[in-house]
């Protein structure tokens, strides 16, 4: 009976892939991010040059090409891969791409000719065809297996690179960038891809032992002393990230995956409570010793000061981007409206609150939405899966874009102090781009053999 | 452009902001709120959500023994009297009901004391057996172990790890 029916469940299936409706939805919500997009551009013409130009389709059309090439792809190649994802994704990108040109209009009428929107229509071209080539050359993300070591490898170089003399370069004070010639480039974002690879992997071989209940202290159940090891080393590597880059957002996006990744895979709170006590204790002590970290923190709590407001590299930007949401108010100055051009790095780190002035709270709550969706998605194709290996990759990914989000967001809005992390899919910035539809490819790679991986194994 | 204009053309791109993300949720929404378990208020108004990949291999043999015809003693759902899902429903509107974590499960139950697969109700001649499928921490019925297959009447609670629930007409 059993083996009939099983016989029978795969015909179905195979019938359905002929059929794949999941696709079919994609390219009908595609068509709305489409729309959705088009509008911003248009809105924005008319409310700052007052005419329609050739703009609107130099915006518009290369990343909807895009999208709709990855929609082709996805149906020649993994037609059962998530529906919803690629239609937030390419919402975002759009929304940054048009937010961008906004502030490009504002600096034309300044005189100036430092433009970022035409880079970003190239960066998402080229992240797109990143993700069509995962889409496309990972046959499954099992096979991503084999090469957890080599990730490793790959994702501590990538993070330690720019603290190398002559490639590493140094901007606002954070040594974060690699320039070749006049192309900079942020290796750390592309780090984050291969160090979930890697947490991936090592995790699913040593969960049982990392699960393994130690000592019991004080009613709590402490994991065995040895396995604080790779706790110890990750949080030195963040150390090592903080001192020698001065990047408080990096540091924390790498030590947190690990946490969730670590939990996710023991579910055991006690790794969760000694890794972010490991870390507060260091970013205390970061503070009082490092000028750099110190000067953050106060700014993020006095930010009104004006001994704060006026030093350099103190509280300015912030203060002018929380005056930019204020301005913004509730439905905000609509798009083209407000002046976000007021905040510097508006177009990249700022670019929440460039958008939070222009869309309002409203607005800023659906941009936070999209995320939300996103990552839940992401957290479902995790649980769709069987195997510790997929879960744990995919909560991982999806959770870098959480954890990324909330410390840009957060920084912005004064929840955390700021640090100098992208806004994923929004912001000005070529590597975050790049990195950021690896992991929609990977995502999108993974969901696609989740129906079908559970009914091979039974 | 007048200011009117503007201000509509403004409003409206929220609102349509926010239908799109509606629209993505509504595509969700079999995810948000269960797939197979359908609770008592939306029941009335999305009976085929009850669906799973296994369900369409035998449908036609089932209707003739359907429990309809018998008087209103069988019963016709299931319902979750304790746990995580407390107070929803499945319709026993096939022969077989498979409980346990495997996400293909009619009754899937998220809980550390299940098994993946854990037990099945059965349904021969028109009365439901339960049958326990070798499983790590048991099944009771009314308390006691289940060991080989027995009847499962209305009302009678049955219990999985933490989550309890019986069958109603």
């Amino acid at each position: 009976m059993s083996v009939t029916t099983n016989t029978i469940a795969l015909d179905i299936r195979r019938l359905s892939r002929v059929i794949p409706r999941n696709r079919n939805i994609e390219l009908a919500l595609l068509a709305f991010a489409f729309g959705i997009n088009a509008y911003e551009l248009a809105q924005i013409q008319l409310s700052t040059i007052q005419i329609y130009n050739a703009d609107i389709l130099t915006y518009w059309l290369p990343i909807t090409l895009g999208a709709l090439a990855i929609h082709l792809v996805l149906r020649w190649r993994a037609s059962e891969a998530d529906a919803l994802m690629l239609p937030a994704v390419v919402l975002l990108n759009g929304l940054g791409i048009a937010e961008i040109y906004r502030l490009d209009l504002a600096r034309l009428a300044n005189h100036s000719t430092d433009l970022f929107a035409g880079k970003q229509i190239v960066w998402s071209c080229v992240a797109m065809a990143a993700a069509i080539a995962v889409i496309v050359f990972v046959p499954t993300h099992l096979f991503l297996r084999r090469y957890v070591y080599i990730s490793m490898f790959i994702g501590l170089a990538l993070l330690i690179s720019p603290m190398l003399p002559v490639i590493g370069k140094t901007i606002n004070g954070a040594h974060l960038w690699l320039a070749i010639g006049s192309l900079t480039f942020q290796p750390g974002e592309l780090a984050k891809i291969a160090l979930t690879v890697f947490f991936a992997g090592y995790l699913v071989t040593r969960r049982d032992s990392l699960a393994v209940v130690g000592r019991r202290f004080l009613g709590v159940q402490l994991p065995r002393a040895r396995e604080l090891g790779p706790i110890l080393a990750i949080w030195a590597i963040s150390l090592l990230v903080l001192v020698g880059e001065r990047d408080l957002g990096t540091s924390l996006l790498y030590f947190g995956l690990f946490l969730v990744m670590i939990y996710v895979a023991t579910g055991r709170p006690i790794y969760v409570v000694v890794g972010l006590g490991l870390f507060l204790t260091s970013a205390v002590v970061a503070a009082r010793l490092m000028t750099y970290v110190s000067g953050r923190v106060d700014a993020w709590l006095n930010p009104f000061d004006s001994a704060h407001y006026d030093a350099i590299g103190g509280s300015y930007q912030l203060v002018q981007g929380i005056f930019g949401l204020a301005h913004g108010s509730v439905l905000g100055s609509g798009l083209g409206g407000g002046v976000p051009q007021l905040v510097p790095l508006a177009e990249s780190d700022f670019i929440i609150a460039s958008l939070g002035e222009e869309l309002g709270l409203v607005g800023m709550f659906a941009i936070l939405a999209i995320y939300l969706l996103i990552i839940a998605r992401g957290a479902r194709i995790a649980f769709q899966h069987s195997d510790d290996f997929s879960k744990l990759l995919a909560i991982g990914l999806s959770f870098v874009i959480a954890l990324q989000s909330f410390i840009v967001i957060g920084g912005v809005t004064r929840v955390v102090p700021l640090t100098g992390l992208t806004t994923p899919f929004l912001a000005a910035g070529g590597s975050s781009l790049l990195a950021n539809w690896i992991i929609v490819g990977l995502l999108l790679r993974i969901s696609n053999t989740s129906g079908t991986h559970v009914e091979v194994e039974e | 452009m007048s200011d009117l204009a503007l201000y509509i053309v403004r409003i409206a791109f929220l609102v349509v902001l926010w239908i799109f993300i509606f629209s993505i949720i509504s595509v969700i929404r079999a995810d948000l709120f269960g797939q197979k378990v359908v609770s008592r208020v939306t029941r009335a108004n999305a009976p085929t959500k009850v669906s799973s990949p296994v369900l369409p291999t035998a449908p036609a043999p089932i209707v003739s023994t359907l429990p309809s015809e018998a008087g209103g003693v069988t019963a016709s759902r299931l319902e979750i009297t304790q746990g995580e899902r407390k107070g929803t429903s499945i319709r026993l509107d096939r022969r077989e009901i498979t409980i346990g974590r495997a996400e293909n499960s009619d009754l899937v139950i998220n809980d550390e004391y299940a098994s993946t697969h854990h037990a099945k109700l059965v349904l021969i001649n028109n009365e439901w057996m339960l049958q326990d499928l070798n499983s790590t921490n048991g099944t009771f019925v009314d308390d006691n172990r289940v060991g080989t297959p027995i009847v499962v009447k209305i009302g009678t609670p049955i219990r999985i790890g933490k989550t309890a629930f019986e069958l109603r007409a």
